[in-house]
């Protein structure tokens, strides 16, 4: 795959847009368009808060309100929310360490052997997930990383690297070569010319790859069921799974969990957000 | 600062990852205490601390300690498979009773006959299940099933009894359904949810063995008339046990095929309900019913002393006290042995159904041993065929039988 | 296409001397640390289970092998039974319709709400950030939700068709063997919808506005804009998306698997699905590993042609 810069260029000076009425509808359009989109959403918190968390009686609202799957949810699946979240913490340092260095070489260096390399990236990811869980478990029960933080890390961050590096790769190759070369007349080494110039330059894409990597880790079941054996060290992916039994299933602490899983994450979004605005993805692929 | 920096990365990265410790089981306590690894899959509650409770009261009979793991159901067969491939099977494994024989085959499970344990006294269809060429692999303290469940009061404004007959049952269902409710409601979604099925096809004289025959024929027309009469819902094709039990505790299916376990959640759903056998072809037909229930098997792994052990444990949990105990702490669970299930349910009548039921029960695997996965996919996918209007009862089962 | 440099940085390269380089040796393996560990973490996590599927589907692998060791070469025999199965064909096709229409329905959509959302209002930030909600549900719990939904009789989707006259009678959306492939596809669109406008609005964030205002002195703005300007310019991000899309989609199964299993009557079976049920209803692993090699390789040659046409066009 070779590639070439998009054109990056710093926003001209900016004539005032004074129309106020206009974009106040782009709002309301917006509203509306993630009414439509999230409403399984709401829906979820719909069912949670309806007795067994049905939704057979038909309630549209949930007009008298049962928390007792809150209750449940709330006090047992606590620890579980804050595994998940270290671990999707984890993760992200974990791959935007290996990723990051990675893409910039692949990017830069020039090695003969790059389009091969992205390749075998890209078919990594065509994998079913099943296999890699299959495969880390006999390995990890060799090695004493089942029920380990360390161990489900490192199995999430195989969920994060190779997106990452196809995702930063088209970035690091729109990096203008002066910049880089300038820094190295200075007598800087590679690895100061990557720290502490390229990386700063690329954050809006390095923070997207961080995202999505957040997002897989936190979203993880195969790797939380797979390996695991005691509750030790329970994702809150997995969590929910106390409360379905084999032959009973409390569904309004299912939905409850639902919900109070998401809510750690969407803070995290929210805040991350700020960083997106300017851009991520710098480049092309061709 | 040069390319130190990026091993500094690296580093700092891996630097958490080493501070967490990882956990591993010893063999032996602190006082020299056998420690048993088991494995199970009542992850839920209040299940799973009921099974804590009477696993750690036969363990202090028995004079060891449990390392106890847990996984969801459809878990359990894989992590069995992946713990024997990396040589880290447990010593005590509770595994469903359709899955005993594929296991045993293997020769990874210890024939419970060289400890001494002949499973007397427990039912013959339960120990069917856990036989393999002869031997017995697996013990069974509890078994469940199916039993037809009514609603009182729907039944009652319809003016219709309940069922005894597959005739009767069209009837009345047909009777009872109006609007939104459905008078016949049963799980025919497919990942073993549709063993419901099994009760009809064998009461009408059919079974896995020849699945082209007229008596299993009959059978799926019996569901396809209920379906096209509109006394039972198109959607049960997706419905789990668990939607179909919604689906009753809502008011919206007069008669259920349900397991023994819902009496708990339908104790506490306000509807007035009541259990009966299942219906059966004719008058006078007895009514072949099947039975769930978890096995506990002793893994071969190589630790004789501990494989005593477990054998020990097994003995146990398969006590006439321990059946006792397991049955009252949990809801609608029969006494596998049969003797024990009789004086249980004389004390509570509620049981009584489900007794007969289990004590004349058939094991899935009874028949055709390891072809039962095969046949059980080919059957489901039959009766999903019937009732979408894919296929006809007559050539439901050949056209399945093709995956 | 050609870089165009900002404005900023004229060609400082050409006039410089060229940089001091460092020992050979040291600096080769400066750069190779850059990627060596990554390549042992994909040797190790990828690399190895790949090896073990393409094996094992050569083999004869069953639940007495987990315990003996014992799997016997097989040839094709994997892979014949898997071709042969009634259930091939019709999973092959609900794969392809599966996948295509899921990454049509998920990119325009996607790529529309990247457009809207490039302009400026009150809450824009807020708005796209709740975007991806969708992807933080627990599968467990999303699944649970979007049955109710497709819920024949009561769900709600059905109450609001009829509602507004649309239907007359209740869709079996997730019970009759016409409409379950459909409800698979939505539940699978929207699931997708948020990975698929974050990366195209990254993209159209990387576009000059002084391009658009350029553009409309010539008199060009709105949909023909959007046709000479963005398009092109985001060609290469829209084929990091289509192709990862592909990739992903083409290997679902929990998605599937909760919805509907594979069912009613084997109207929603796929390739992973099969693969899946192979290996862990029917207890026969080589034909699951069969199954799971036609899926890499399908999607291999899908990435392959796509790039090599997309390469080709772009030359053009």
């Amino acid at each position: 795959m070779t590639l070439t810069a998009t054109t990056r260029s710093r926003p001209a000076a900016r004539r005032p847009r004074p129309r106020v009425r206009r974009t106040w509808i782009s709002t309301v359009i917006g509203i509306v368009v993630l009414a439509v989109m999230l409403f399984p959403v709401y829906w979820l918190v719909n069912s949670s808060l309806q007795p067994f968390g049905s939704t057979l009686s038909g309630a549209v609202f949930p007009w008298h309100p049962d928390t007792t799957g809150y209750q449940r949810a709330i006090s047992e699946q606590g620890r579980n929310l804050v595994t998940s979240l270290v671990i999707a913490l984890l993760t992200v340092a974990v791959v935007l360490a290996a990723a990051t260095p990675t893409a910039y070489a692949l990017a830069q260096f020039r090695f003969r052997w790059t389009p091969a390399a992205l390749l075998v990236v890209l078919i990594t990811q065509m994998i079913p997930s099943i296999i890699i869980a299959g495969a880390a478990y006999t390995a990890y029960s060799g090695l004493h990383l089942l029920n380990t933080v360390p161990g489900l890390v490192l199995a999430d961050a195989s969920l994060g690297i190779p997106f990452a590096i196809l995702v930063l790769y088209p970035a690091f190759t729109g990096i203008p070569k002066s910049i880089i070369e300038a820094a190295r007349i200075d007598g800087a080494g590679l690895g100061r010319t990557f720290w502490s110039i390229v990386v700063p330059v690329s954050r809006n894409g390095i923070i997207t790859a961080g995202l999505f990597s957040f997002l897989f880790a936190w979203g993880d079941f195969l790797f939380a069921l797979t390996l695991t054996t005691n509750p030790s060290v329970r994702p809150v992916t997995l969590g929910i799974y106390n409360y379905l039994g084999t032959n009973v299933s409390s569904w309004s602490a299912v939905m409850a969990t639902g919900v109070l899983a998401s809510i750690p994450a969407i803070v995290l979004l929210l805040v991350a957000q700020k960083y997106i605005a300017a851009g991520a993805i710098g480049g092309a692929v061709k | 600062m040069k390319r130190t920096t990026v091993v500094s990365l690296a580093l700092a990265a891996v630097l958490p990852l080493s501070l967490a410790a990882c956990s591993s089981s010893s063999d032996t306590g602190k006082d020299g205490v056998v420690v048993l690894s088991e494995l199970d899959y009542q992850v839920d509650e209040p299940s799973s601390s009921q099974m804590k409770a009477v696993l750690d009261g036969c363990a202090t009979q028995v004079g060891v300690k449990i390392d106890r793991q847990t996984v969801p159901g459809a878990q359990l067969i894989p992590r069995v498979l992946q713990a024997a491939q990396s040589r880290t099977l447990p010593d005590l494994v509770r595994i469903d009773n359709p899955d005993v024989q594929q296991i045993a085959a293997t020769g990874g499970l210890a024939p419970l006959g060289d400890y001494g344990i002949t499973g007397e006294g427990t039912a013959k269809g339960i120990l069917d299940a856990s036989t393999y060429k002869g031997k017995l692999y697996g013990l069974q303290p509890q078994a469940n099933t199916l039993g037809l469940f009514y609603n009182k009061t729907l039944l009652a404004q319809a003016g219709v009894g309940v069922p005894k007959t597959w005739d009767e049952l069209a009837t009345s269902a047909a009777a009872v359904s109006h609007d939104d409710v459905y008078g016949f409601a049963t799980a025919a979604a497919l990942g073993g949810e549709g063993w419901g099925f099994l009760p009809f096809m064998w009461s009408n004289g059919g079974d896995e063995s020849d699945l082209n025959s007229p008596q299993v024929a009959g059978a799926l027309s019996l569901f396809k008339d209920l379906e096209d009469s509109g006394a039972m819902s198109k959607s049960v094709v997706n419905w789990t046990q668990s939607d179909v039990t919604d689906q009753f505790t809502s008011g919206k299916a007069a008669l259920m095929v349900g397991g023994s376990w819902n009496m708990g959640r339908l104790a506490e759903s306000g509807v007035d309900w009541g259990v009966a056998e299942l219906p059966v072809p004719k008058a006078g037909d007895t009514s072949i019913s099947t039975f769930g229930g978890e096995a506990w098997t002793v893994p071969v792994t190589g630790d004789k002393t501990k494989q005593a052990k477990a054998a020990d444990m097994v003995k146990c949990l398969t006590s006439d006290e321990s059946e006792v105990q397991q049955a009252k702490s949990s809801v609608g669970q029969v006494p596998a042995k049969t003797a024990v299930a009789q004086q249980l349910a004389q004390e509570d009548p509620s049981l009584a159904p489900f007794v007969q039921a289990v004590a004349d029960g058939r094991a899935r695997t009874g028949k055709i041993g390891l072809a039962w996965p095969q046949a059980a996919t080919t059957i489901y996918a039959g009766v999903q065929s019937v009732l979408t209007g894919q296929a006809e009862p007559a050539d439901a089962m050949a056209k399945a039988a093709g995956s | 296409m050609t870089a165009v440099r900002p404005a900023s940085t004229p060609l400082q390269a050409d006039v410089l001397p060229p940089p001091r380089r460092r020992s050979g040796r040291g600096e080769r393996t400066a750069r190779l640390l850059f990627v060596v560990p990554t390549a042992v973490y994909i040797a190790a996590y990828f690399g190895y289970p790949l090896v073990k599927n393409l094996l094992m589907s050569f083999q004869n692998y069953t639940t007495a092998t987990f315990f003996t060791g014992e799997a016997p070469w097989v040839g094709f025999q994997n892979f014949s039974r898997a071709v042969h199965s009634n259930l091939f064909v019709p999973a092959l096709g609900h794969t392809a319709l599966f996948t295509a229409v899921s990454i049509v329905g998920q990119f325009i959509i996607g790529m529309a709400l990247a457009v809207f959302f490039s302009r400026r209002f009150p809450l824009n930030k807020f708005l796209r950030g709740l975007l991806l909600l969708p992807w933080l549900l627990p599968s467990v719990a999303s699944s649970a939700v979007w049955r109710s939904i497709f819920e024949q009789d009561n769900g709600i989707l059905n109450r609001v068709l009829e509602g507004v006259g649309l239907i007359d009678e209740p869709i079996g959306w997730l019970t009759s063997t016409s409409w379950a492939l459909t409800a698979v596809i939505i539940a699978n669109v929207w699931a997708g919808i948020p990975f698929n406008a974050t990366i195209l609005y990254g993209g159209l964030q990387e576009i000059s506005e002084d391009l658009y205002e350029a553009a409309a002195l010539d008199g060009a703005t709105g949909w023909r804009a959007f046709r000479h300007i963005t398009l092109p310019l985001l060609r290469p991000v829209i084929s990091v998306v289509l192709v990862l899309g592909v990739v992903y989609t083409v290997k679902t199964l929990d998605g599937i698997l909760a919805l509907t299993n594979g069912g009613p009557s084997n109207a929603t079976q796929t390739i992973p699905v099969r693969a899946y049920q192979e290996s862990f209803v029917n207890f026969s692993f080589g034909v699951g590993a069969a199954y799971n090699t036609f899926l890499i390789l399908i999607s291999l040659v899908f990435a392959v042609v796509y790039l090599r046409a997309n390469r080709r066009a772009v030359d053009e």
